[in-house]
């Protein structure tokens, strides 16, 4: 088959780019031509092989095993495939996704799942700041696809996120789901400050703690029992803080108004 | 043939082909759930005039629906997909989106997808909210008791429409009662509709008129009104009132599993009954691709 396992050897003494090295990319290719694949590493290239050891497999999967908590743009713009991460991750992984599915077993660094657009990422452990949102001067966060993170995950999580779901197993950061378009966030643990600031429509879901108040809310006075139902059923497949939403009601917070409102906070009761 | 006294004749119902979705639509209570697909169905006999020939399927019970609560499944059959599209918007604009709590959903998945609550959406003049959940797209459209949900589209699958029972019987009181226990014994199968009043249709046609610019007039064979004044007539002094019914179903086994419980159903009356005679309605067999021949389905029905 055409799967390989890439075990770190060595840290790199720079931070590595791993753009490029997607399932797709490396199904073609032999072991030996596997271990030539170029990689940005500081301002040059370099072959894979400086730094991984190179393994074919028996599935079609692409595993990158150690501490690649220094590689950054694992999965970038990935279009199909698995690809597992057996350890940490660096920075922007999963950015650009639009399909397949990404694993990533420990940690993962910022801008993860940065406008994202299809396709399943994972991450065990928990990641840094801005996941799931722009990339730096873009309109548009995360735009389709589903994110799942087993633990936290730090300040402007979401932010200008505009499709998709974004599940969170622990607690966010601060500005959690700012200047959002549209999409769903489902967080199980405890919000920072400002959570929803500047929100222009979507839905975050806290079935942990309820976040802060803002002024910029207004308490919804209808309830909406039958999208809660349609949500709340879809979010109990994720299991954990999830699986009982749709047997708990819910108060709904509306705005952000000085956004236009169209977004919601559901405070799970 | 003749099963139980009652005589079934070597001919065949002749069906066409249809398009057809089915819908799902839920409320708070059944009863409103029933409201808005009585609605939604009403009107729709037959494509003749009515553009679509529509009824409920079946209810659904709370663990069944897409949102927990009770539900009615309708089907509604077109000639043309086009056509189903503009008939569905319209019902479900004027008959589901406005009845209190109600919420609709596509009842097939895999298909043709036409709009469902994509257009209806702008009822909500802005305040429509677009949600993504599970890869399918609904609407929360704000109204006067909350909200209405639709989900975005439909799909629409290829149907067969136009399976029909012709019951020949002593007099009313029989034809009514024959007609009534077959479509009771149909309306327990799935993916079938009987889209005429209480599922039976009195006024069977033909193709033609003596007026041309009519396609179909009166089924003069069989009116009882008629004996000895029309040559070709096919009834009796014994057969004094015929009923009809007519079946729209998914697929042609659907069809012709309704017409075998509709017959065996009359039959199980028989002669004792009232019910003397099963026939069907065909032109000929040039016209429609799905023959039901009787003796088939009643050889099928005793395998």
């Amino acid at each position: 088959m055409s799967g390989f396992t890439l075990k770190a050897r060595v840290p790199a003494p720079l931070r590595l780019d791993l753009r490029g090295v997607t399932p797709a990319a490396l199904a073609a290719l032999a072991a030996g031509e596997v271990e030539r694949v170029p990689v940005g590493h500081g301002d040059a290239f370099v072959p894979l092989a400086e730094f991984f050891h190179v393994e074919s497999r028996a599935d079609d999967v692409l595993v990158l095993a150690g501490d690649l908590s220094r590689c950054d743009r694992i999965g970038w713009q990935m279009d199909g495939g698995t690809l597992i991460v057996d350890g940490a991750a660096g920075d922007y992984v999963g950015a650009g996704l639009r399909a397949g599915e990404i694993s990533v077993k420990g940690d993962a660094g910022a801008l993860a799942a940065c406008e994202m657009a299809g396709g399943t990422l994972r991450i065990g452990g928990s990641v840094g700041d801005f996941a799931a949102s722009t990339l730096p001067g873009s309109m548009d966060g995360m735009r389709g696809g589903t994110l799942i993170v087993g633990g936290n995950v730090g300040v402007r999580f979401g932010d200008r996120m505009r499709r998709g779901s974004a599940l969170v197993f622990g607690d966010a950061g601060d500005f959690l789901a700012s200047r959002m378009v549209a999409g769903t966030i489902a967080i199980a643990g405890r919000a920072g400050a400002h959570a929803g600031y500047g929100m222009r429509r979507g839905s975050v879901v806290f079935a942990g703690p309820p976040p802060g108040a803002s002024a910029t809310f207004v308490p919804a006075v209808a309830g909406a029992p039958v999208f809660w139902q349609l949500l709340a059923r879809d979010l109990a497949q994720h299991g954990g803080a999830f699986a009982s939403l749709a047997s708990r009601g819910i108060e709904r917070r509306l705005g952000d108004l000085a956004a236009g409102g169209k977004g919601e906070l559901i405070v799970v009761r | 043939m003749n099963r139980n006294g009652v005589a079934i004749d070597a001919t065949f119902a002749e069906a066409f082909p249809m398009k057809a979705t089915r819908l799902v639509i839920t409320a708070h209570t059944i009863e409103w759930a029933r409201h808005a697909a009585v609605a939604a169905t009403g009107f729709a006999t037959s494509v003749i005039a009515c553009g679509c020939e529509a009824g409920i399927e079946r209810e659904m019970p709370a663990g069944q629906t897409p949102d927990g609560r009770p539900g009615i499944a309708v089907l509604i059959f077109s000639m043309s997909g086009k056509e189903l599209a503009k008939q569905i918007e319209r019902r479900v604009g004027q008959c589901v989106l406005t009845c209190p709590t109600t919420a609709v959903y596509a009842g097939i998945d895999e298909g043709e997808a036409v709009a469902l609550g994509k257009n209806l959406r702008f009822f909500g003049d802005g305040w429509q909210i677009s949600k993504m959940i599970g890869g399918k797209r609904y609407w929360r459209v704000p109204v006067m008791d909350g909200e209405f949900v639709a989900q975005e589209s439909t799909a629409v699958v290829k149907a067969v429409g136009g399976g029909n029972l012709l019951l020949l019987a002593r007099d009313t009181d029989s034809a009514l009662a024959a007609a009534e226990a077959a479509v009771a014994a149909m309306k327990q199968l799935p993916n079938v509709i009987m889209p005429f009043p209480g599922g039976v249709v009195r006024s069977g046609s033909k193709v033609g008129s003596k007026y041309p610019a009519l396609g179909a007039s009166t089924n003069d064979a069989f009116c009882p009104s008629l004996v000895g004044l029309v040559a070709n007539t096919e009834l009796t002094s014994q057969t004094r009132c015929v009923m009809e019914i007519v079946i729209d179903g998914l697929t042609e086994a659907d069809v012709g599993a309704a017409m075998r419980v509709g017959m065996e159903a009359g039959i199980a009356l028989g002669a004792a009954g009232g019910l003397l005679r099963i026939s069907a309605g065909n032109y000929g067999g040039k016209l429609g691709p799905f023959h039901f021949h009787l003796h088939k389905l009643m050889a099928e029905a005793g395998a």
